[in-house]
């Protein structure tokens, strides 16, 4: 599936009328990696959750192909983030007393019927792709690396077009941050998937194809990655 | 449908009451869970808040437990009573309370009666419908056990002719209740009264514990005044299993009076009694040829200022309907303690719910739909409360049961108090109304945003 995105004019205020997010353009190609930085405040997890569908006062249009997520209500972007976008955060947010595999397979348990036994098969795929073998293990034995792999595999393990990431190696250390990158980097590049990493780790931010800086909730930098 | 229903028997319509009763709880659950499995995470909710869950179903189990078991056991008192009472059809007594002579005639309590004459009993016991004309003695004891004076024919009727050794053939002798701590061929002295007020001299003896103890190597004994025991009373679950129960002539010789035989058969046992020799007796058990005949006695010997005649049964029924407004004041105590239960699930819960708002919100995230969440949230709630509620019925077995002991001890009355249809009702529909109040945690949960819950 590709889902170019196109945002235009995204605008979001708190409650007291702040602006909180002030975006008049951007727009990224299927398959992109994109990596989005700025101090701490800056609003670069705002514009992670706008582009989710995650807020609800948003203004303007955040277009995923041709579904603009701000036209939706909040059943329909749920669904929409459930068929076609995967996340990841930075404290990894999974289910501690399940299992790799039922954590990782946890989206099935509200995806149609017949839908689930491959999701299954899927996140297990996934996690073994991962280099994660023990599929009952609880996650709570699991290193930090290996829970942010579970998280990975979860999030890819729909398939979908499109994965977003809140500092996905924030809460480890850099051989096991590393790791995670190459691994992560390789499957998306593998599937096509979208990449939208919000991290201030200069690692991960290198392997991107593009690098948005984020001041004051405005887009103050749109860089092309020469590394990656 | 009224007439299909009364159609039913009784333990169908007991069956039909509860599925209706648990019919919401099992519509909302159906409806809310359709298409869902949440198993696994409602395992992860479970695990992660596991002492708030299992506080949660200790406070239900046990506030479920406390009205069930109290239920069960007023209903098994009233049953237990009434049992107690079935071998005394009719009680002929010196007008007074009623009450008073139940007690004292039935559970065998210490009370001051008149005294029923000669004459009087005579006359009872010369009734063409009278088949047992039974003086009972009442004011001396052994120990915690009361010695009642009576006649053989009624200590057969009593014991439903089940007793180990014999009858009295000897004035002096006696037979205990299953419960005396008596063995056959023990000798002991009566105290005159009961209780603290016993007086152990008052006889001419004193408790002669040791020939108690002695009482199976004894063969042949001397005990003075005292009585021997010669039998022993099959168990009949009442308060006559701590009587001795000796002769009735017994009674009056050791206080000094005749013994209700002229002279020349003074060592007859049990009627006839001779009514110029009849020192008069608190009340006389009556039990009349013809079931119908009972009621003919009872207007015959309700006499102004000579005796009254009552139904043990009947004046328990009056008793049971000033216990029967307790019994709903219990009941609607037990279901204003479920409700405020309820209410307190429900803050509970709401409180519980605030708890893995975190959670909630990255299903939300991950993109679950609002009914998957709201299921998922049900069913946490659904599981605390099932469990509290089957934990709390087998709380009210044990507190039936334990209550059960405790008054069966006091009252020496037999009590079965289990937890029957109606318990399970009031569980059923407590279970119904708390899983549809629970609806409302899970649908607030659903207001709260995805982001707070991600940044929680």
């Amino acid at each position: 599936m590709c889902l170019p995105l196109d945002v235009k004019d995204l605008r979001l205020h708190s409650p007291r009328g702040r602006l909180l997010l002030d975006l008049p353009a951007l727009d990224a190609a299927p398959g992109a990696l994109i990596g989005i930085r700025g101090a701490s405040g800056a609003g670069k997890t705002t514009l992670l959750y706008a582009l989710a569908g995650l807020l609800d006062r948003a203004e303007g249009a955040v277009r995923w192909g041709k579904t603009d997520l701000v036209t939706l209500d909040s059943e329909g972007r749920a669904r929409f983030r459930a068929e076609t976008i995967g996340m990841i955060f930075q404290d990894f947010m999974l289910f501690e007393e399940l299992g790799a595999l039922d954590n990782a397979a946890l989206t099935a348990l509200f995806r149609p019927r017949a839908e689930r036994k491959a999701l299954r098969a899927s996140a297990q795929a996934r996690l073994e792709a991962l280099g994660l073998t023990e599929m009952g293990r609880g996650v709570t034995s699991f290193s930090g690396g290996e829970r942010q792999r579970v998280a990975i595999a979860r999030a890819m393990a729909a398939e979908a077009p499109v994965l977003l990431a809140d500092e996905p190696t924030a809460s480890l250390d850099r051989d096991n941050a590393d790791r995670l990158i190459d691994d992560l980097v390789r499957l998306v590049r593998a599937q096509g998937t979208t990449l939208i990493a919000v991290s201030h780790d200069a690692a991960l931010l290198e392997r991107m194809d593009r690098v948005l800086t984020i001041s004051g909730g405005k887009l103050v930098a749109d860089e092309v990655s020469t590394c990656a | 449908m009224r007439l299909i229903w009364d159609a039913l028997p009784a333990l169908a319509q007991d069956i039909a009451l509860l599925m209706l009763l648990l019919l919401p709880a099992l519509l909302a659950g159906l409806l809310v869970l359709r298409g869902y499995a949440p198993w696994p995470l409602l395992r992860g909710f479970l695990g992660r808040f596991r002492w708030s869950a299992v506080l949660f179903v200790l406070l239900i189990a046990i506030s479920t437990g406390m009205g069930i078991g109290l239920l069960a056991q007023e209903r098994g008192l009233r049953r237990g009573t009434a049992q107690a009472a079935d071998k005394f059809d009719l009680i002929v007594a010196a007008p007074g309370s009623e009450l008073t002579a139940l007690f004292a005639s039935v559970f065998l309590q210490p009370s001051d009666m008149g005294l029923v004459s000669g004459a009087a009993y005579a006359e009872i016991a010369g009734h063409p419908q009278v088949s047992i004309a039974a003086p009972l003695a009442f004011g001396d004891s052994y120990g915690t056990a009361p010695v009642v004076g009576t006649t053989p024919q009624f200590l057969r009727h009593l014991s439903e002719d089940r007793i180990e050794g014999r009858l009295w053939e000897d004035h002096a002798e006696a037979v205990v209740g299953a419960l005396v701590p008596l063995a056959i061929g023990a000798g002991f002295t009566p105290a005159h009264g009961t209780g603290d007020a016993a007086d152990p001299e008052a006889h001419g003896g004193s408790h002669d514990e040791a020939d108690a103890k002695d009482a199976h190597e004894a063969e042949d004994h001397d005990h003075g005044d005292g009585l021997t025991v010669v039998g022993r009373m099959a168990p009949t679950g009442t308060p006559w299993d701590r009587a001795i129960l000796i002769p009735v002539e017994y009674v009056w010789e050791i206080h000094g009076l005749a013994n209700g035989h002229a002279p020349e058969h003074e060592a007859r046992i049990g009627p006839p009694f001779d009514p110029a020799y009849f020192p008069g007796t608190p009340a006389v058990v009556v039990r009349a040829k013809e079931l119908w005949a009972n009621y003919a006695l009872r207007s015959d010997f309700t006499r102004d200022g000579a005796t009254m005649a009552f139904f043990p049964g009947a004046v328990l029924s009056g008793l049971y309907r000033v216990m029967g407004d307790v019994r709903q004041a219990m009941s609607v105590m037990a279901l204003v303690t479920q409700g405020l239960v309820a209410a307190s699930v429900l803050t509970g819960l709401f409180i519980l719910t605030r708890l893995f708002r975190r959670q909630i919100a990255l299903l939300r995230a991950l993109g679950a739909p609002r009914r998957f969440v709201f299921a998922t949230v049900w069913a946490f709630s659904a599981v605390l409360l099932l469990a509290g509620a089957l934990l709390g019925l087998a709380v009210g077995w044990g507190a039936a049961e334990l209550l059960s002991r405790v008054v069966s001890a006091r009252t020496d009355i037999a009590l079965s108090a289990l937890p029957g249809w109606t318990e399970l009702h009031l569980l059923a529909g407590f279970v119904s109304l708390a899983l549809l109040l629970s609806l409302l945690p899970a649908a607030v949960v659903l207001r709260q945003p995805v982001v707070d819950g991600l940044r929680s």
